[in-house]
């Protein structure tokens, strides 16, 4: 099972899980009708663009309504602490709510009692819990963007609102360096897939590609495109694809989502998600 | 952290009434500013507890256990053909020159920030509500500062009036 958990933009919405069907820019599960925007839509619908593209089961999702209170992201946590030595992910995918350190260690202590510890991905809010409660290194794919990557950097800081400001530098020229302190600090889960106007890939301290091209300078103004990168590369990874290989061909294909829709700094994510599936067709995930 | 005691009391109560996860304590020696009561709130949650507190309870800052104790204040400009990004932290806000339409908005992790994605898009910079009013938490008030830098900008530009 490939299991994602995430909050989304809605007050009213319970916690749901199951399958999403999509209908053009929504997301449907349990009658409940999603806008595909920027955050946990995002990621949910670029998964699903390439369990579709593969034929491999769809995503496992779980869902709460949460606008910022912490209510539907603590719904979230409980039941993942409850239930996941039952449901088994193999690959669980953490994606935003609010850093709550306490319950992401249960969360943690909970994957750990599963009969095969799940491949674990965190991006957005679990990102920065799971970075703030010493537990990164237990991670296998953290998906930061720049700023992010300086909030893994530094040893101290318990969200990137937080960072010392000699670390804060988003020039690209400097990530080779922040990832190093980053792994240094233990603030790096095993793979890291930096995403920016350069994605890096690296792994345990060694960075293993850096993806420039195409280059698409108004994909960083597009709300949902670091989202899409995590949805891709948890699909490919549950897919059997390794992780390295995930994280690199997740880069690649989003940029190449992003050339096929004729993106412009005004661009919705959704139009780009609608991409993939022709972005996926032109990459050789075979080698 | 608090001047007197019965502010920290007091702030416990109306933080508690809202909701939010928060407890009494001892403030690290390190950290000791006015009396020896201090609040543990999450600090991701920092936009919130300010609007709580504000006009209500007097308070001598708030501040992380560990690391730097200031907001990062960077501020960064990107300019584009017709638009113009603005990373403020870890957020980043595209709004449309001539308009000064929000385009886009993106960057963050806490929950508030689809939400907040979601109820600015599409409207001018200087007819929305302040993030931090709406928001919660640390995103939320990156996103202050990034929507503060649009607006210097854009009226900077002689577009941003009336």
């Amino acid at each position: 099972m490939l299991l994602m958990a995430g909050i989304m933009p809605l007050k009213d919405l319970p916690l749901v899980k199951g399958r999403v069907r999509r209908e053009d820019d929504l997301l449907v599960i349990e009658g409940y009708r999603i806008p595909c925007t920027q955050g946990t839509a995002a990621m949910v619908s670029a998964a699903l663009e390439v369990t579709g593209h593969l034929k491999t089961d769809p995503p496992y999702f779980v869902f709460a309504g949460d606008t910022g209170r912490g209510k539907g992201s603590r719904q979230l946590y409980q039941f993942l602490i409850d239930n996941l030595t039952a449901l088994q992910p193999q690959v669980l995918v953490l994606h935003y709510w609010l850093p709550v350190l306490k319950l992401m260690r249960d969360l943690y202590e909970a994957a750990v009692r599963c009969s095969k510890k799940p491949v674990l991905i965190a991006d957005a809010g679990s990102m920065y819990a799971a970075k703030a409660c010493g537990l990164a290194p237990e991670f296998d794919v953290f998906t930061p963007d720049a700023a992010e990557l300086a909030f893994l950097a530094d040893p101290e800081a318990l969200h990137p609102a937080y960072i010392s400001k000699h670390l804060f530098e988003t020039e690209s020229d400097r990530h080779p360096e922040l990832i190093t302190t980053a792994y240094n600090n233990k603030g790096a889960s095993k793979i890291l897939l930096v995403k920016g106007k350069r994605d890096i890939v690296a792994a345990e301290d060694r960075i293993i590609a850096v993806i420039d091209e195409p280059d698409i300078p108004a994909m960083e103004c597009i709300g949902g495109t670091g989202d899409t990168i995590t949805g891709m590369c948890a699909a490919l990874i549950y897919s059997g694809m390794s992780l390295e290989k995930a994280a690199v061909t997740s880069a690649k294909v989003n940029r190449m989502a992003g050339l096929l829709a004729g993106v412009n700094p005004a661009s919705r994510i959704y139009e780009v998600i609608k991409r993939i599936p022709a972005a996926l067709a032109q990459a050789d995930l075979n080698n | 952290m608090f001047d007197n005691v019965g502010d920290a009391i007091r702030a416990e109560k109306i933080l508690k009434n809202n909701g939010y996860h928060c407890r009494l304590v001892a403030p690290p020696p390190a950290l000791r500013k006015g009396c020896d009561l201090a609040l543990d709130i999450n600090l991701v949650e920092q936009a919130a507890v300010e609007r709580l507190l504000s006009d209500k309870v007097s308070y001598v800052a708030i501040t992380p256990l560990a690391g730097t104790a200031e907001l990062i204040n960077v501020v960064q400009t990107y300019r584009y053909d017709g638009y113009t990004m603005v990373k403020a932290g870890n957020m980043k806000l595209t709004f449309e020159d001539g308009s000064g339409v929000i385009v886009n908005i993106s960057g963050g992790g806490c929950p508030d920030i689809p939400y907040l994605h979601l109820e600015l898009l599409g409207r001018r910079l200087d007819q929305i509500p302040q993030p931090r009013e709406l928001g919660h938490t640390l995103c939320a008030l990156m996103l202050d500062r990034a929507v503060e830098g649009a607006l210097e900008i854009w009226r900077g530009s002689g577009k941003g009036c009336c």
